[in-house]
């Protein structure tokens, strides 16, 4: 394998965006040191400032069709890693707004904070594009690196630190099985990039080494049986660091899996839509059976969270190019349904102190406006219409319809009822249980703007979801080898192929 | 209006609910004012739609249609045919009797009306989808709002309120959903209902989704899967695949119905929920159950239909009298109009089962005229309870004199709902007993029980409530004396005696829906032979051993509601 650094400025333009973070991260750690009096909020408005550039250069590349490829295939820049990558800064944007009335609880390194969620950010940038097992390994544990102290951040509280333990022991475990898994599937094939390794022969070796990445990748999605660290770390560290552990790296690990399902293993599909319907049915049935019994309001997420993946499992088993586009709209209402459910907990929180599901009694008298938003939230993730999550979850059961996958899309549906009965758990307390203590909530004015992005993008994506669905259809327009010839697809613009 | 009378429709409550988000609870006039205005827009609208459906054309009209994903053959496809014509306006009418019916809510009125409202645009949603995936979509829609409304402005039972250890309404309200058939919380009710029909509800998704897949025509377009989806003859499972999507399809949504052994979240529902919103929960969501059957099933799977609608006759029987039973013991006033609901929709299911052109079309006209009656008894129990904070039977009595006017209006209401000459009511029954007498004669005996158990309980229930001797401490209660407390029971009144004496529109409308339906049921049509002549074939071909029973269009009476 050889590979030439000498780049040229139109391969530069590529790497812009990562670029420019880097660049502006620096710059947040730089003011941070040199005016320490600097009020936080300034912080986290300059990053929130930083991101918002980034994100404006991603939709440019994504209007203008910027594409191509860097370091021999080690880097891609498709419309799929545009997606992710818009899709991760957005999250990103949206928990650092959310956290800023929380960061009064850090005692040390509050400038530090917002480093290390956009460095986090950065690193799942690149893991969007990753596109051989290299830069998988390289950028999955660059981009976890922030995440182990960011969970421990509340260094006074028991439950944070033991949540970072957990979160570490498990991930660098996660990161063995992923660097024993690459060294047997390069052993196995002598390849490193996806694409290259169509033609490889089902080996034993082979096959263990991908089901060590698959273990990996599904330790960052939460799906079970690689679950056990999620509700523990979810409950002990910081609730803006749940909420952007809840999204972003799943979303991130989602544009890994993909690729490696649909480009590197595209010829073995019979045999990893087993794999994949058995995580799914697991991950439904335990995450929201358990989420039943839970009385702590990021417990529930957590769980619910679980299930959720289980049901983007589906989507993936569905192994089409439909199934993928029902992915990528699932993800996208899963981040306003889920981030706006944390941003509530955080706005609770602040001015109660608890997050068991028992102090919300009486929030639609306390708060109207933030009993109405988790309605909303837990609906959407219930999947009810006419929210965001209805739709997401038609998209993938009629994408596994079509590939006939009964058992899994019967088992989904019956999921769909018994999360409703969790969701309204909490709805009951909200509005029917009357409060323990009736003065009101007030809400700060970063909590809104969060509570309204997440709850205009709930509403927009279930009732007019067309150019949304567009959108996924032209992000994964890379897999339309599998397209369903039925399907009618709107003409992507034209690649402008550059650098290689 | 003219061809947008559904946008109008369907879309007036929507309005009407986020516009009353803006508004303030302390504005209670503004509030009501919103709610009510929108509720009469569509209102308006419904009465106009009624009166302009064509029957001669008949079919679909007023369609519109937008589309909403290309990726999944979605669109917004909306459009009345006559069965859905008459459901719209019973919609309407509920809905703008059910605000002025809760015209005093005090608690967190603001609230109320938007839950109500959206339940109602919910409703009417699905009486006017031509698309499989927007039925399912405006169905579970309805679903949502009843936990809220059920839940926050609901009542408790009698009993649960007795019941004293703490512990035991907790074990009750949180784990008792399955286990616990006991607890009466309203809490209990609510959830019970959401879960029982979601339940259902995503059986019947996945029979939808069946279609979908079998059809292989990336549509969920009713009007197009009738035509064009070809479904028989697949085998599955040791049977085809039909009976699987079409046993799915009836059971998940006749659980709303509520038919027999799935009916058990209903008088549950009923008991706990507010007044105005059992009114639209008995008077048009149930009819949801039966409308979606005959939209879904008859539409698509004609042939099978036939073959397995034998199910509903032989349920409806025990719907029938077993609800009439438990309303006759039922010691609760909304326990009793809700089991008596929850029989008299076996007549409907009768009505169905029976696949002729005058049962179905009395099935449909019942639909209507029980949304009446049972409005207005829903309405009664309602004010009964506001002056009186029980509804225990036996604890009340002589409330006749206290309120001679609401007393008045539930003989009417009972008259009504019992099926006596001068209401809709007695037309309908009559014409589904004579249109299903050939086919199903034991089933109409029990029916006519059933009439004569709907006599001895509405009326033990009425010398219960208003005549004997009366206890002093409820001399405080009152009767409805203002306009707007006697509006909706006169306009519910006016509706359905007026139908009576004016029925022709009303028939002519429900038959022009029902006369495709049964043709393309009891018969083997090409689906080229369909477009053409559609009505003299009908009265041409009697091979089959269905169609020879049934009234040919010639014979049908067309000048009297009553054969």
């Amino acid at each position: 394998m050889n590979f030439s650094l000498t780049m040229s400025p139109s391969d530069l333009l590529l790497l812009l965006p990562e670029i420019l973070l880097t660049v502006w991260l620096c710059g947040i750690l730089i003011v941070d040191f040199s005016f320490p009096r600097l009020p936080n909020e300034q912080l986290a408005y300059l990053s929130v400032a930083g991101l918002a550039a980034t994100l404006g250069c991603l939709v440019w590349f994504d209007v203008t069709g910027v594409a191509g490829t860097l370091f021999a295939n080690m880097f891609v820049l498709d419309r799929m890693a545009l997606f992710f990558k818009m899709f991760i800064v957005g999250s990103t944007i949206l928990v650092i707004l959310a956290s800023v009335d929380y960061i009064h609880r850090f005692r040390f390194f509050r400038g530090e904070y917002y480093f290390l969620i956009v460095m986090s950010a950065l690193g799942m940038m690149f893991m969007a594009s990753a596109n051989d097992l290299l830069s998988v390994f390289v950028t999955l544990e660059f981009s976890t690196f922030g995440f182990y102290v960011l969970v421990a951040y509340l260094r006074e509280d028991m439950a944070s630190n033991e949540a970072g333990i957990k979160f570490f022991i498990l991930g660098v475990f996660a990161a063995g099985l992923l660097a024993y898994g690459i060294s047997l599937v390069y052993g196995e094939t002598g390849k490193l990039v996806f694409s290259d390794m169509k033609s490889a022969q089902a080996t034993p070796g082979l096959a263990i080494g991908f089901l060590l990445i698959f273990g990996a990748l599904g330790f960052k999605i939460g799906a079970v049986p690689f679950h056990s660290w999620i509700p523990d770390t979810y409950h002990g560290s910081p609730t803006p660091v749940t909420a952007y552990l809840s999204i972003a790296p799943k979303g991130a690990a989602f544009a890994i899996l993909l690729r490696m399902f649909f480009v590197a293993l595209a010829t073995f599909k019979p045999i990893w839509v087993l794999l994949l319907v058995a995580a799914s049915v697991m991950s439904m049935t335990y995450g929201n059976i358990v989420a039943i019994a839970q009385k702590n309001m990021k417990r529930l997420l957590a769980y619910s969270g679980i299930a959720q993946i289980g049901n983007v499992l589906i989507g993936l088993a569905a192994g089409t190019k439909m199934g993928n586009d029902a992915i990528l709209f699932y993800l996208l209402t899963y981040l306003f349904a889920n981030l706006g459910a944390f941003a509530i907990i955080i706005a609770v929180s602040e001015a109660i102190g608890s997050e068991e599901i028992d102090d919300y009694s009486g929030l639609g008298r306390r708060s109207p406006f933030l009993a109405f938003s988790m309605l909303i939230f837990l609906l959407s993730l219930a999947g009810v219409p006419p929210l965001a999550g209805f739709i997401g979850k038609i998209y993938i059961f009629v994408a596994a319809m079509k590939e006939g996958l009964y058992v899994l899309i019967t088992v989904g549906l019956i999921n769909i009822v018994i999360s409703m009965y969790y969701y309204l758990i909490v709805v009951k307390k909200m509005y029917i249980s009357e409060p323990h203590d009736p003065s009101p909530i007030t809400v700060s004015g970063p909590i809104k703007a969060v509570l309204y992005v997440c709850l205009a993008g709930t509403l927009v994506l279930g009732i007019y979801p067309q150019p949304f669905a567009d959108w996924v259809v032209s992000a994964t327009m890379m897999f339309s080898g599998l397209a369903d010839p039925a399907v009618s697809l709107p003409v992507p613009p034209a690649a402008t192929p550059v650098g290689g | 209006m003219g061809d947008y009378a559904l946008l109008y429709i369907l879309f007036a409550p929507f309005v009407g609910a986020i516009a009353l988000i803006f508004v303030s609870n302390r504005q209670a006039m503004l509030v009501r004012g919103i709610a009510a205005g929108s509720a009469f827009i569509c209102l308006l609208a419904s009465v106009y739609l009624f009166y302009a459906y064509d029957h001669v054309k008949g079919g679909f009209q007023f369609v519109q249609k937008f589309e909403w994903s290309r990726q999944l053959g979605i669109s917004l496809h909306l459009g009345v045919d006559g069965i859905g014509t008459p459901l719209v306006l019973a919609s309407g009418i509920l809905l703008f009797a059910g605000i002025f019916v809760s015209w005093h809510v005090k608690d967190r009125a603001k609230e109320f009306y938007i839950w109500l409202l959206i339940l109602a645009a919910a409703t009417i949603g699905v009486f006017m989808s031509l698309d499989l995936f927007f039925l399912y979509f405006f169905y579970e829609m309805s679903v949502i709002p009843m936990y809220l409304l059920l839940g926050m402005w609901g009542s408790h039972t009698k009993k649960y309120n007795e019941m004293t250890d703490p512990e035991g309404l907790k074990q009750r309200d949180s784990v008792g959903f399955i286990f616990n058939f006991g607890s009466n919380s309203k809490e209990y009710a609510a959830m019970k209902l959401v879960l029982f029909l979601s339940a259902f509800a995503v059986a019947a998704f996945m029979g939808i989704l069946l279609i979908y897949k079998y059809s292989g025509l990336n549509t969920f377009d009713i009007l197009v899967l009738r035509e064009h989806a070809n479904l028989m003859n697949i085998p599955v499972l040791g049977t085809t695949l039909d009976k699987i999507i079409w046993l799915l399809i009836f059971f998940g949504f006749a659980s709303i119905a509520p038919l027999w052994p799935l009916h058990s979240w209903s008088p549950v529902g009923h008991a706990a929920a507010p007044a105005a919103t059992s009114m639209l929960h008995a008077g048009v969501l149930m009819k949801l159950g039966h409308f979606s059957i005959i939209r879904v099933a008859f539409e698509i799977l004609p042939e099978t239909t036939r073959e397995l609608m034998p199910i509903a006759a032989v349920l409806c029987m025990f719907s029938i009298v077993y609800g009439g039973f438990v309303a006759y013991y039922a010691k609760d006033t909304k326990y009793v109009i809700g089991y008596s609901s929850s029989s008299h929709m076996g007549y409907v299911f009768l009505g169905m089962a029976a696949l002729d052109y005058i049962s179905l079309t009395g099935a449909v006209m019942y639909m209507f005229a029980h949304a009446m009656a049972t409005g207005m008894l829903f309405a009664m129990a309602g004010w009964v309870y506001d002056q009186t904070h029980t509804r225990d039977i036996p604890s009340l009595g002589g409330l006749s004199n206290r309120m001679p006017f609401i007393s008045g209006c539930f003989v009417i209401g009972c008259m009504a709902s019992i099926g006596v000459p001068g209401t809709i009511n007695f037309i309908a029954e009559v014409m589904i007993i004579v249109g299903s007498w050939n086919k199903y004669p034991f089933q109409v005996i029990v029916a006519v029980v059933g009439i004569v158990l709907t006599l001895a309980y509405l009326f033990k229930m009425m010398r219960g409530l208003f005549y004997g001797p009366m206890d002093q401490k409820y001399s405080h209660a009152h009767d409805a004396v203002s306009a707007v407390d006697r509006l909706p029971l006169l306009i519910m009144i006016t509706v359905s005696i007026g139908f009576f004496f004016f029925p022709m529109h009303l028939y002519n409308v429900v038959r022009s829906g029902v006369d495709p339906l049964i043709a393309k049921i009891t018969r083997v049509v090409p689906v080229a032979a369909e477009t053409t002549g559609l009505r003299l074939e009908a009265r041409g071909d009697n091979n089959t051993p269905l169609a020879d029973r049934s009234v040919p269009f010639a014979s049908a009476p067309v000048s009297g509601g009553r054969p």
